[in-house]
């Protein structure tokens, strides 16, 4: 039951999520965010979840290859 | 390559007895964390175990507990196992016989309501269950998730 904090924006906790009143960092409930999931049907919900999985491990693999790089 | 609807999609195709719990349940209803596997309470029946093998058999499944080796369950480990965790090419399925602060695949049923899916239908952990499932957890991130599924029951209740 692994879960990142990272969000289905592929945002982390603190980044600009948007308007400042939509977020707190100390509980990461970006309002927003979730009316964009709440709008959404389950099965597109597991879909999203995907595609920030795919974008998530695309930017990991883009930072280890400019490690290595340097 | 990670794809956790498709795991989705073929447990549910194969007519595996499930109930999907964990990260994608709180997924499912709303919480925008990301989860990297799907976590299931099934029946620990040779029988639906043998359908789990089947639903993932060409994804190269193998127990985390024996890497390398391909996943091929005898009737003596289907009689002995508590929980199952694979990985395959798709992504890691978790298969846990009982969920801490539920109870067994019985109980977890009971507590799990069936959502409409394009290829079928599956049945989800509900969020009370969910709830105290995480809170039973309690690690970080189930904290965050607890505070996130709270705040969709909040808005279900108020219409």
């Amino acid at each position: 039951m692994k879960a990142s904090l990272i969000n289905p924006r592929g945002q982390a906790p603190g980044s600009d999520n948007g308007p400042a009143d939509c977020t707190t960092p100390s509980d990461f409930i970006d309002l927003s965010l979730l009316e964009d999931s709440l709008a959404k049907t389950v099965w597109e919900r597991m879909l999203a979840n995907d595609d920030a999985l795919r974008l998530a491990d695309l930017l990991q693999s883009a930072v280890l290859r400019r490690r290595a790089k340097s | 390559m990670q794809n956790l609807s498709e795991l989705t999609r073929r447990l549910v195709e194969a007519q595996v007895e499930f109930v999907l719990i964990g990260g994608f349940a709180a997924v499912a209803h709303g919480a925008t964390l990301v989860t990297r596997d799907v976590d299931i309470c099934c029946r620990f029946s040779e029988a639906n175990l043998k359908r789990i093998q089947h639903a993932l058999g060409q994804l190269d499944p193998v127990q985390s507990s024996r890497p390398g080796l391909p996943l091929d369950l005898t009737p003596e480990q289907c009689s002995s196992l508590k929980n199952l965790y694979l990985k395959t090419d798709l992504g890691i399925v978790d298969c846990l016989s009982e969920v801490l602060g539920i109870g067994d695949f019985d109980a977890v049923s009971k507590q799990s309501l069936e959502v409409e899916l394009p290829f079928g239908h599956c049945r989800i952990l509900d969020i009370d269950g969910l709830i105290r499932a995480k809170e039973a957890m309690n690690r970080d991130h189930d904290r965050i998730t607890v505070r996130q599924l709270k705040e969709i029951k909040n808005r279900q209740q108020s219409g």
